[in-house]
């Protein structure tokens, strides 16, 4: 189940291939900063869910806000001669990395819980005396 | 009890998520540096990025390369036919006194355009990146392609009659730019040793390049070993091997 984001990501991706519609100058520097808010957003969504605490509206608003906050952020910045490219792909790529470490463990756990569920079951099974 | 339901969470999660990656998928493409945008792109970015960017690009070089390749043998085969172009004016010339005459001054102009080799005495100067620079002068430490704008430009000044460039006639047209780390002259990929040729006065032209404060001086003052200066006897150039037919311009006749 967790794979199809990652499916759906690899679908756009091959969709955008299909169309063909590569940004020229400056458009495309903000669209990639937008693509990096998309990508913590998508990230983010992932990880509500790990945490059980999805709600889906809050994913597509925060997608779409984001998206265009760091684009507006991206152009505002070059506007009045400030970095804000820099700042906020720091700030989302930082989130990126939080947001995936916490994928990782919830992974982790999930998958020590497999094995101790499997472990304790086992034992119940067990005939005979416990050690 | 299961102490674990807790943390599983339900799949309604999976749909919104995915909608999410499939936008955020075509954006990628979108924002992807591709070899139609690189172009309009490149300007944008700040020059750690191109830096990286002109790195990774290098397979695209491995075709350059051969289209390089190709660029160079068939300016050789073009400057045997302009040889052999000379060879059949000096054929038909020699049947009247009149081509004759008009052949000398059509070879005379073919030698001032230096579409013809020619000989003579002069100066090689060799332009190389610096070996063991100083830290942090990156940049200085590399001979760009102004570098030798600047002392062909000199050279002209101080009287060369014809200058080459590692081997490459310069011509009326020609250029010096740079793409990454290469020079181009006419579009023919050159790189360090640069060795600048020029006919002339071989005393003039190294009194030229050595002033105080001239082209070579900034050079020089990063490595001394960039550049090397020798005075020659007697030394061949190939004729220009670019195209000199014009597409746009037409001589405009003489008035009466």
């Amino acid at each position: 189940m967790i794979f199809i984001p990652l499916i759906a990501l690899l679908v756009g991706i091959a969709l955008g291939l299909l169309f063909n519609q590569p940004l020229p100058g400056i458009a495309g520097t903000y669209l990639a900063l937008a693509c990096v808010a998309g990508l913590d957003s998508v990230l983010g969504g992932v990880r509500s869910a790990l945490e059980s605490k999805f709600d889906s509206e809050i994913l597509v608003t925060g997608f779409v806000s984001n998206t265009l906050i760091a684009f507006g952020l991206g152009y505002l910045g070059d506007q009045i001669g400030l970095n804000l490219f820099l700042a906020s792909a720091l700030v989302l790529g930082g989130r990126i990395f939080t947001n995936l470490s916490v994928i990782r463990r919830y992974g982790i756990t999930r998958l020590r819980d497999a094995r101790a569920r499997r472990e304790m079951l086992n034992q119940d099974a067990a005939p005979g005396p416990k050690p | 009890m299961n102490p674990f339901a807790t943390r599983s969470s339900g799949y309604q999660w999976i749909w919104p998520t995915s909608a999410m990656a499939l936008v955020l998928g075509v954006m990628l493409t979108m924002a992807w540096i591709t070899a139609q945008t690189r172009q309009s792109r490149f300007s944008e970015l700040p020059t750690d990025v191109r830096d990286r960017l002109n790195a990774a690009s290098l397979d695209f070089q491995g075709e350059y390369f051969k289209v390089q390749q190709e660029l160079k043998s068939l300016r050789e085969s073009f400057g045997e036919l302009r040889e052999e172009n000379t060879k059949l004016q000096n054929a038909v010339a020699d049947q009247t006194k009149s081509s004759q005459l008009l052949n000398e001054s059509l070879q005379e102009v073919k030698t001032f355009a230096g579409l013809t080799e020619v000989e003579g005495p002069g100066l090689m100067i060799t332009l190389r990146d610096a070996k063991n620079a100083p830290e942090g002068l990156g940049d200085y430490a590399v001979i760009h392609d102004i570098d030798v704008l600047k002392v062909v430009n000199e050279l002209w000044n101080a009287g060369a009659e014809s200058i080459s460039v590692n081997d490459l006639r310069v011509g009326p047209h020609t250029n010096f730019r740079c793409v990454g780390s290469v020079i181009l002259v006419d579009r023919v990929q050159i790189a360090s040793p640069v060795v600048i040729r020029a006919i002339g006065d071989p005393k003039t032209l190294e009194g030229a390049l050595d002033l105080p404060l001239g082209v070579l001086a900034e050079i020089r003052q990063v490595e001394p070993a960039m550049v090397k200066l020798e005075r020659v006897e007697n030394m061949r150039m190939p004729g220009f091997a670019g195209s000199t037919k014009p597409k746009f311009m037409k001589a405009v006749p003489p008035k009466g």
